[in-house]
């Protein structure tokens, strides 16, 4: 049977941080209507679904853990019925610090929940005040503890670094405090300015640390977690053995997920597509069949041209990068030959590695690794192309 | 005179700039009724797109309109548009010389400036008629009164009946027609006298060959004649004679004294056809041209370069084709080993290599890069040899040299009193020498200066324009060579010279020139994976040094939710970006940094 992931989308949060660009509202009108569609939609994917065994599920948003338990049961019990999912499938939350209960973190577990992963950013309350979170440390403290007396085994912890105000010092405080926690997998993001978000609009007078600091916090950050048993097995993600995110790893390694739920991504039967970005177009449509083919945002068949892009960017996003045999037999080609002017710099330069097995970003190179990509490949206007033939359709 | 010439009216139309001169012309046409309202497109007579956009005329064009006046009789009236740039004011004086009078017209609410002035001159010196013109009368504040009054004052001519105008709104047109024909001597000139013709513009059309306007002064112009250029000494058939209509040529018997027409011959190349020659007949022909003929003789030096290396021959077929009517326009190959392939390009100043630069841009489809422009400078060497360098790639080493002269030129600049502190400060810091200054009136000056050539050829018309609110303007001739100390800069990136980057400057700006550059093009360099040095270098000494940073980071954190189309757009995006780019060795640069270290004043 064919394996597949399932990630399901809940755009709501209690207020909206200031560097987040990601879909979701904070008003919470519509979430039962919204709930039923995303049940709907289960339903409406069951039999394309049949040939697959589910073995990841994602709850992410926005804030899932703002939806109340009863409703998020009932979605549940919904996936099971409608989906195979395998007995011994990754099933993830996300939530955010002090939006949860004990009670609450027993329910998930209880409910098949297996992995939850908590979006901390900083140990520094001031940091988290400039990326206007809504939480403290200490709340955060008390949720990973509940999580843990919930049952928890398999726990993530966001981390960020390039906060404003951030510096060297108190990166590392939130590194020694997060490893003295003992999760099994910490996610180490760097802040990206998005125009679209406050923090675009401000960008300028944002007290972020300088770019050098920045990579020698990365840097800092890897040799620190290797050593306390947390391998880095993607750009940002940090685990301990065994722990590696199952559900993420189908994203690096080309394998099918069906994303569900307004603004979810999906790569399903040589397709990309993703849903409207909008919670009221996206329930009118679920709820309306007429309506069903203004749901999708983008919509698009992979080339074979383009997956060989797709494969060779995401795998070097992985730290054992590319396996130049597995992408022989991927795609038939030959990737040293295919970028023979290109390699030899890149390792002598020290942006790559020339592993046993084949090629891979050292941390330096994949601090720069869109550089890098965008010399190495091409998606042409195929992209934008495909998206409007799609859109036709 | 002739009854056809008592019926033939030739004048032009010049203003300062933005005073309304196509617009004009554009209501003259429709008043004529030669074009309906329906039918004009906007500024018939700059038709070239980049002429509409600068509002500049770059090429004279004519047109004949028909006119019935109100004494019954129908006039032939012919405009000749003329090119509003001190590059071009060559060109200029041709057309004026080939007109018997000259609309001057002046805006309503501004008054009299630095250009209305100064073309006002040119059109005594042509010996025309200046009929004056005051335009929009409909702006809230416009003063016909006093503007009338200071035509008198400052040009000293009458001003009192002049027509007050609207040309936008059309308002008092038929009284400028009514003017022309009243004011504008009917032209002079024997029919059956030997034939005498200037040549005041041509283009080249592919079916008819050269077409040359002609302004006929004597005798008669007609097909199956044997013409000469008397200054090139070319010979020619005329196969066809007419007349400039509005929506084409249309063939006529003659050309007679007093007429502006076009001529066909079956010629292969402008050149051939030069602007101010002078076309007589083989057989019984005159023996002395008429005065005022210049060769175009380009000034400055730059090469153009395909982005594309792989379009080098599309540039070529574009630059011969721009040639075909353009005689000004010179190119031959070069090499460069930063560019490859491309041509070393002569133009007339730099609006001109501005205009082809765009031409070949918009017209042709082809991305170009453009070299720092040069001036010819005059070298002998130590062994006595002397060259003539238009590329500061051939410069000699220093040793070599006995002597270095650059081209000067004599600059004119008239401009309001208010403005002559800092207009005297610029030419002070272009090494210019003062001359004199002499007061036209009250309000105006005309100072003189001796200017090195390249000191004026990158921006100073600019400069100039700038710092006289645009008020003054700027005409210039070329003296000869006068000895100088110059040097030739070298620009290295990553440690390597690129040639298409040097260029030659005086010894006392050397140093500053190359701070600013080194600093201009480390803002035209994007960060790459290693660190760049920048350095500017005369000889083997480096005088100036910049570094762009390596890039440090470059990375997509996140992919949220498996959204990989994202992170494929973002890459795409980078990859255009990166196609622009220009490879100097192991350097990516942006092509308009070649353009960037050209205009550092700003």
């Amino acid at each position: 049977m064919k394996r597949l992931g399932l990630y399901l989308h809940f755009p709501f949060c209690m207020n909206k941080c200031a560097y987040c660009d990601f879909y979701s509202v904070v008003n919470y009108d519509d979430v039962e209507r919204y709930m039923d569609a995303l049940m709907l939609q289960c339903e409406d994917y069951a039999t394309s679904c049949e040939p697959y065994a589910v073995d990841t599920i994602f709850l992410g948003g926005g804030t899932p853990t703002i939806v109340p338990e009863k409703q998020m049961q009932a979605l549940i019990d919904c996936i099971y019925e409608n989906f195979n999912v395998t007995i011994d499938a990754e099933v993830t939350i996300e939530a955010n610090p002090a939006t949860v209960t004990l009670g609450q973190l027993k329910k998930y577990r209880k409910s098949g929940i297996n992995r939850l992963s908590i979006g901390l950013q900083s140990v520094c309350d001031n940091e988290l005040k400039a990326l206007s979170r809504v939480h403290s440390y200490e709340d955060f403290e008390k949720t990973f503890k509940m999580a843990r007396k919930a049952g928890f085994d398999n726990i993530n912890l966001d981390l960020m670094y390039g906060i404003p105000e951030q510096t060297m010092d108190s990166f590392i405080k939130s590194l020694e405090t997060v490893v003295e926690l003992d999760p099994e997998h910490i996610s180490l993001y760097n802040l990206k300015i998005e125009d679209s978000t406050p923090f675009g609009a401000i960008r300028d007078s944002l007290p972020l640390p300088d770019e050098d600091i920045e990579f020698a916090m990365y840097e800092y950050a890897i040799d620190y977690l290797t050593r306390h048993g947390y391998e880095q097995y993607e750009t940002s993600n940090f685990a301990k053995k065994g722990y590696e995110c199952k559900h993420n790893m189908k994203y690096w390694t080309c394998q099918e997920y069906l994303g569900l739920g307004t603004a979810s991504h999906s790569y399903f039967r040589n397709t990309r597509f993703s849903f409207i970005k909008d919670i009221d177009s996206f329930v009118s449509a679920i709820e309306d069949p007429d309506n069903s083919d203004v749901i999708t945002d983008e919509n698009y068949t992979i080339s074979p041209r383009e997956r060989v892009g797709e494969y060779i960017m995401l795998s070097l996003r992985l730290k054992k990068g590319i396996n130049v045999t597995e992408f022989k037999r991927f795609c038939g080609m030959d990737f040293e030959k295919m970028f023979e002017d290109l390699l030899p710099p890149y390792v002598s330069n020290g942006f790559m590695d020339r592993t046993a097995t084949g090629y891979a970003f050292t941390a330096k190179g994949m601090y720069v690794s869109n550089y890098i990509l965008s010399s190495m490949l091409d998606f042409s206007s195929e992209i934008d192309k495909n998206i409007a033939n799609g859109k036709d359709k | 005179m002739s009854d056809r010439q008592k019926r033939i009216r030739n004048f032009s139309i010049i203003a300062h700039i933005d005073h309304g001169k196509s617009t004009l012309a554009d209501r003259l046409l429709e008043n004529t009724q030669t074009l309906t309202s329906r039918e004009m497109e906007e500024q018939v007579l700059d038709n070239m797109d980049l002429e509409r956009e600068r509002g500049i005329t770059i090429k004279a064009r004519a047109v004949n309109l028909q006119y019935k006046a109100e004494d019954g009789e129908t006039y032939s009236l012919n405009l000749i548009d003329t090119p509003g740039h001190v590059d071009f004011n060559y060109e200029v004086s041709r057309s004026l010389n080939a007109c018997d009078g000259a609309l001057l017209v002046v805006d309503a609410s501004q008054g009299i400036e630095a250009q209305t002035l100064a073309n006002a001159y040119l059109a005594i010196d042509a010996d025309l008629e200046i009929v004056p013109v005051v335009n929009k009368i409909d702006l809230p504040a416009a003063d016909p009164e006093r503007v009338r009054t200071e035509i008198e004052d400052v040009i000293g001519i009458p001003a009192e009946d002049c027509p007050c105008i609207s040309a936008k709104t059309g308002v008092n047109i038929p009284d400028v027609l009514k003017k022309i024909v009243t004011d504008v001597p009917a032209p002079k000139g024997d029919e059956n006298a030997p034939l005498k013709c200037l040549i005041f513009d041509s283009y080249y059309d592919s079916y008819l060959g050269v077409v040359v306007y002609v302004r006929v002064f004597d005798g008669k112009l007609k097909a199956g004649q044997r013409i000469r250029m008397m200054n090139t000494g070319a010979e020619f058939d005329v196969i066809e004679v007419g007349y400039m209509a509005p929506f084409g040529l249309q063939k006529a018997t003659e050309l007679a004294a007093g007429e502006v027409g076009y001529i066909t011959a079956s010629i292969k190349n402008v050149r051939d056809t030069q602007v101010g020659d002078t076309i007589t007949t083989v057989e019984n022909g005159i023996t002395e041209p008429l005065p005022g003929f210049k060769q175009a003789l380009p000034m400055v030096y730059s090469g153009i370069y395909p982005e594309d290396g792989a379009k080098y021959d599309d540039l070529r077929d574009a630059l011969e084709k721009l040639q075909l009517n353009d005689a000004s326009l010179m190119f031959e190959p070069e090499t460069s080993a930063a560019l490859g392939f491309g041509f070393r390009c002569g133009f007339l100043g730099l609006l001109h290599m501005e205009i082809i630069q765009e031409r070949l841009e918009r017209e042709f489809n082809l991305d170009i890069i453009t070299t720092a422009p040069s001036v010819i400078y005059k070298i002998t060497k130590t062994d006595g040899e002397v060259l003539y360098i238009d590329n500061p790639t051939n410069y000699p080493d220093q040793g070599e040299i006995a002597e270095a002269a650059e081209p000067m030129v004599k600059a004119s600049i008239i401009t309001p009193v208010d403005y002559v502190g800092g207009i005297m400060d610029l030419c002070q810091d272009r090494r210019g020498i003062f001359h004199d200054m002499k007061y036209l009136d009250s309000t105006r000056t005309e100072l003189h200066y001796e200017l090195p050539l390249n000191e004026i050829v990158y921006d100073f018309f600019d400069a100039l324009k700038s710092r006289s609110r645009g008020y003054a303007s700027l005409d210039y001739e070329l003296i000869g060579h006068k000895p100088s100390k110059l040097v030739k800069l070298d620009i290295l990136l990553n440690g390597e010279i690129v040639d298409a980057l040097s260029f030659i400057v005086h010894t006392d700006k050397a140093y500053g020139r190359g701070r600013k550059i080194a600093e201009k093009l480390k803002e035209n360099i994007p960060r790459q994976l290693f660190e760049v040095p920048v350095q500017a270098a005369i000889g083997g000494k480096v005088i100036a040094r910049e570094t762009v940073k390596a890039l440090r980071k470059d990375v997509l954190a996140k992919c949220y939710g498996g959204d990989i189309t994202r992170k494929k757009k973002l890459l795409e995006k980078q990859k255009e970006g990166k196609k622009k780019m220009r490879k100097l060795g192991s350097v990516e640069v942006t092509p308009e940094a070649f353009m960037a270290v050209l205009k550092l004043d700003e």
